[in-house]
């Protein structure tokens, strides 16, 4: 082995908290199914295949008997295989028959057009296979509708390109005998609620039609993912296949925790610059190395570091490459290529290429901040992992979810990946979707939409005018195009978008929704973005744009929100000894009015100034907790004012986070306020609610998982190495003495069952 | 409200007749297409001998679809073909689309189309500021109409209809159906005239319109012959395109002498369209083998046109080093591709 081929952990300064090995798992062939059609035994062979793994073939026999299916194996297992046997199987055997295959983005169906095209080839009949998105060139739509076998599409097109305009797809529609869905994992929370509906709205056309097709889904490791396709697909009879029949080589999976700088303020040395130090000596040595980063400007920076790494290499550039979403298939290919003749040593992408595009396989990953979800974090790290002496490095940055993972390596390898939740039935989504399924096809009284019942909503429909009823049936009656007033990715229109002005021409670098902008986008507000702190030179409230400016400044901004929450109605809850749980309906009232200038390290308040805009009214779901008031006065109250509101605060801090965590949703989708005295339960008050007008289904889960959420939560603080409490931990409480330790009482509170 | 009105109507004598044609036209609930949008009314005017027989055709309640549907159909189907406007991308789409939904059996057909919009943007386009039905009335058929309902309103008509049996504007909707086959008959007839070079006052842009749509459309002697019309003009930047195309042409036919006499003509007229300099310029220069005559060409066109000099500049350098001859290497030069 050459230079820098072991991890040694004692040239670094940082905690290593996780140096595990995963022992390396021979393949588990079988032959080729026996009614396998020889022509297509032929093209696999041509392909290098002579035996399938056996995942492969149970999924191959799952779909024969017509089950629908949902596979999740490891990323570079061969997962495509599982639905392009039976399908490319069935069109040999009756070429009349047609399959949709839909994918989370357009890159990706690109990418699997030329997969299944190299096993094509190989066949006796000519199957075509097309992608058809926003960039189809309008010529060639027509010979797609017509003649595509396969036709490779993502939800938004189906949404808003294929369903309302199923006449001219009727060829497909009628023919239907294969629907695949790959990354189902990405179809989760708010996503997934929404592409369950078109699911929903998919198969009310097939059923016009006369056609009923298999869904064959495919996904990464997360814990449900038979509930998930059960719900999404809304059938009962899903077959699982979930143990991998591919080779894996020894692997080597470590965490590391950069050292702190400054203990106080939990802030520890840039994960950047630590992963560089880890990636670059491997580079260097010529093992082939990926480094994932958190976002594009990441992706660019971390690429600068990594080629003057190699500086007297005249060939840096082209040793080390970018690779990230919005680069052209072209040129993904080339970079494919150059890592499979070893031209290139060291990769650099965003995570949005965990989605199982094939750049074969490398001999070390090294992941810069937390994917966000375990999920995620397995695909990265497989990315090295074939071949034995494969080394996974997780670097974790000073964010509260990243210190959570890298301090509890146990979260990351017990059997508790996250779960995909939905929520198709959100009245919002559903009136939607069910305008959409109107225009496309008229409900019959009674019909359902999935298996909502939509009556009700119908004859909301009929009294706004959207809807008329005639002869048994509900007819859209309205001008509008519904589906293009339904953005399956966004729930909300009015975001205030994020533009960056310091660019010749204003980049848009992020939106948020407008609950939650008053608070982080006033003003004067030190925005951070990315782990950069911009500054906010204009919110143009009417306009809902936030123009900011990259700065480099020692201070923070911390506005001072009054948040209410108003029980509106109270679906479940439950007593417990200390602290009871409870969901439902609320409003959150949210007014901000001041600011203040924070500076860094000595937390002194340097500046302050007013807040001008419209108070914001949000009807959500919630989860809360409250404190019962012996508890509390126990837990001195009386004696010590601030630290247990500074502990109570610290605690709706920590347990949203924790909850984005176990639901595997983005922390941004989550609000939490906590108040003394809230004005329906009377109590100190814990809530945690969704952004989401009207919630997707968070709520009722978090009730559910009330004792996970108070363990995670106080194992998170209780593991803080800082001192008194930090933004890492229990948030932003400008050192109140003793908040951690109020918070932790707090969470521990109930120690018995609830 | 009746689902079906007949009605004939007396029919001015029209030259040329085009025959036994449907003009059919649609009221929709929506621009948009798609599943949705569907045919609330329709119209169809058949010429039967001295006069027009306009039938209508509404659709009550949408529940009453299949109906209406196989209504329309009897009426289309005896006529030998089938006239509309902006049909190709519109009417008879939707049409196929509700055959679909309605469950009819096969698909439905028709006889062979003639979509009007197409011919008048191809014949007209030049004088049209835009190419909606009422306009077009306006300018190509000198008839103006007051219509007190517009178009973006009518399916708020239809909808209003069914919510509230309101008829007020419905009535409006349904003679703005039948008004428009009606237009659509004469502006058939006036178009039918233009194609055959019979209008009375065409100019220069008119004979360039019709020249190139016949040629594309395979009347190539048609087309020639309007062009040649066109060029006859000899002023004019319609004329000078008229008169590249027929050169374009007559060189490609091998028709050198003929395409240099009439670039040659062109340039004497037209004095200041840099196209036919250019044109004659190059011909001289690659088919004629005459860089002299080239250059002089060139420079004659510099001086006329002095804005648009600098672009001659590299031609003229080339022509100038090709007109003086050299000692050696004057052959190779004469190789030059073509």
């Amino acid at each position: 082995m050459s230079v820098g081929a072991y991890f040694d952990p004692s040239e670094y300064p940082g905690d290593i908290t996780l140096d595990h090995v995963i022992p390396a798992a021979p393949a588990n062939f079988t032959t080729f199914p026996s009614d396998l059609r020889p022509e297509l035994a032929a093209a696999l062979q041509r392909r290098g295949i002579e035996q399938l793994y056996s995942h492969q073939a149970e999924a191959y026999a799952a779909v024969r008997s017509g089950r629908h299916l949902v596979v999740v194996t490891p990323t570079a297992s061969g997962k495509t295989l599982c639905y392009n046997l039976p399908v490319l199987q069935r069109l040999l055997e009756n070429p009349e028959r047609r399959a949709l295959y839909v994918y989370p983005t357009k890159a990706l169906a690109q990418d699997q057009l030329a997969e299944l095209g190299a096993l094509k080839s190989g066949l006796p009949i000519e199957v075509r296979v097309d992608t058809y998105d926003g960039d189809t060139p309008p010529g060639r739509r027509t010979a797609i509708r017509e003649g595509g076998h396969i036709v490779m599409t993502n939800p938004d097109m189906l949404h808003t390109g294929l369903l309302p305009h199923h006449t001219r797809w009727r060829r497909l529609f009628s023919s239907l005998e294969f629907v695949v869905i790959d990354e189902l994992h990405t179809y989760r929370g708010l996503f997934g609620s929404q592409v369950a509906n078109v699911i929903r709205r998919l198969k009310r056309i097939c059923a016009f039609y006369g056609s009923r097709p298999t869904f064959i889904c495919a996904s990464a490791t997360i814990r449900n993912p038979r509930e998930l396709a059960r719900r999404l697909l809304e059938e009962d009879d899903v077959a699982l296949v979930d143990r991998s029949g591919a080779p894996r080589g020894e692997r080597r999976l470590i965490f590391y925790n950069p050292p702190l700088v400054n203990r106080e303020l939990g802030v520890r040395r840039s994960s950047m610059l630590e992963a560089r130090r880890i990636a670059a000596p491997w580079i260097r040595g010529g093992i082939q190395t990926i480094v994932f980063c958190r976002s594009r400007l990441q992706v660019e920076v971390m690429l600068s570091y990594l080629r003057q790494d190699l500086a007297p290499r005249l060939d840096a550039s082209k040793r080390v490459r970018g690779y990230r979403a919005g680069y052209l298939p072209l040129h993904r290919r080339e970079i494919e290529a150059g890592l499979r003749d070893g031209q290139i040593t060291g990769v650099v992408s965003t995570n949005a290429l965990e989605l199982g595009i094939d750049i074969g396989t490398l001999q070390r990953a090294v992941l810069v901040g937390y994917p966000g979800t375990i999920a995620s974090t397995w695909q990265q790290l497989g990315r090295a992992g074939r071949r034995s002496g494969s080394i996974g490095v997780f670097v974790a940055s000073s964010s509260p979810l990243d210190q959570f993972i890298v301090r509890h390596p146990e979260y990351f390898l017990g059997t508790d990946p996250e779960e995909g939740l939905i929520d198709p039935d959100n009245l919002l989504l559903l009136a939607g979707h069910l305008q959409a399924g109107l225009f496309e096809l008229p409900f019959m009284d009674g019909e359902r939409l999935g298996a909502a019942d939509v009556r009700e909503l119908l004859q909301v429909f009929e009294e706004d005018g959207s809807a008329t009823h005639s002869a048994g049936r509900w007819f859209w009656s309205r001008q509008a195009f519904p589906a293009e007033e339904v953005h399956l990715r966004r729930i909300l229109a009015d975001n205030v978008v994020i533009i960056d002005t310091s660019q010749p021409r204003p980049q848009v670098i992020g939106e948020m929704d407008q609950f939650t902008a008053p608070v982080l986008l006033h003003e004067e507000a030190v925005y951070l973005h990315e782990g950069a702190q911009y500054h906010v030179d204009r919110l143009d409230w009417d306009e809902k744009k936030a123009y900011v400016r990259p700065v480099e400044v020692d201070y923070y901004t911390d506005a001072l929100a009054s948040v209410s929450v108003q029980v509106l109605e109270t679906f479940a809850s439950a007593e417990g000894d200390g602290l009871s749980r409870s969901h439902g309906e609320v409003k959150i009232t949210s007014l901000a009015s001041m600011f203040k200038k924070i500076r860094f390290h000595t937390h002194e308040n340097i500046g302050a100034g007013p807040i001008h805009l419209p108070e914001q009214t949000l009807h959500t779901t919630g989860y809360w907790i409250t404190v019962d008031p012996a508890l509390w006065a126990s837990l001195g109250r009386e004696s010590l004012d601030h630290p247990m509101e500074a502990g109570l605060q610290g605690m709706a801090h920590s347990l949203r986070h924790v909850a984005s965590l176990r639901l595997m949703c983005d922390p941004r989708d989550l609000g939490s306020v906590a108040e003394v005295r809230s004005i329906t339960t009377q109590l100190p008050t814990v809530t945690v609610f969704e952004v989401y007008p009207g919630g997707v289904g968070f709520a009722s889960r978090l009730y559910e998982l009330h004792r996970d959420l108070l363990n995670d939560a106080s194992a998170l603080v209780r593991d803080c190495p800082c001192a008194a409490g930090c933004p890492s931990c229990v948030g932003p409480l400008h050192l109140v003495e003793g908040a951690k330790e109020a918070c932790l009482k707090l969470l521990s509170a109930s120690a018995l069952p609830v | 409200m009746a689902a079906v009105r007949q009605d004939v109507i007396s029919l001015p004598s029209l030259d040329p007749d085009p025959g036994c044609i449907a003009y059919f036209d649609t009221e929709t609930t929506g621009l948009s297409g798609g599943a949705g949008t569907y045919i609330f009314a329709a119209a169809v005017a058949t010429p039967i001998g001295p006069g027009l027989r306009v039938a209508q055709f509404f659709l009550p309640e949408p529940g009453m679809e299949s109906a209406f549907l196989h209504a329309l159909r009897e009426e289309l189907e005896p006529a030998d073909g089938l006239a509309t406007f902006n049909g190709g991308s519109f009417d008879l789409p939707i049409l196929r689309t509700r055959w679909v939904m309605s469950r009819m059996p096969g698909d439905f057909t028709h006889g062979p189309h003639v979509d009007l919009l197409t011919l008048v943007r191809a014949l007209y386009r030049h004088r049209l500021e835009n190419c909606t039905l009422r306009y077009v009335e306006q300018r190509v058929l000198g008839y103006e109409r007051d219509d007190p309902l517009p178009s973006a309103l009518v399916p708020d008509a239809y909808f209003g209809y069914l919510r509230a049996g309101s008829h007020e504007f419905l009535e409006a909707a349904l003679e703005h159906n039948r008004l428009d086959v009606i237009s659509l008959v004469h502006l058939h007839s006036r178009l039918l005239r233009r194609l055959d070079g019979a209008d009375v006052d065409m100019d220069a842009d008119d004979w360039l319109a019709l020249g190139r749509h016949r040629w594309r459309r395979g009347a190539r002697a048609d087309g020639w012959r309007a062009l040649r019309n066109a060029t006859s003009y000899a002023r004019g930047e319609a004329a000078a395109t008229a008169g590249l195309l027929i050169s374009r042409r007559l060189i490609r036919r091998g028709a050198i002498v003929a395409a240099d006499r009439l670039l040659d003509w062109l340039e004497s007229k037209a004095q200041a369209d840099m196209r036919v300099s250019l044109a004659r310029a190059r011909l001289l220069e690659w088919r004629r083998r005459d860089p002299r005559s080239a250059l002089a060409v060139v420079e004659a066109a510099q001086r006329r046109m002095p804005e648009q000099a600098p672009q001659l500049a590299h031609r003229r350098e080339r022509l100038r080093r090709k007109a003086t001859p050299r000692r050696s290497g004057a052959q190779a030069q004469l190789e030059a591709p073509i």
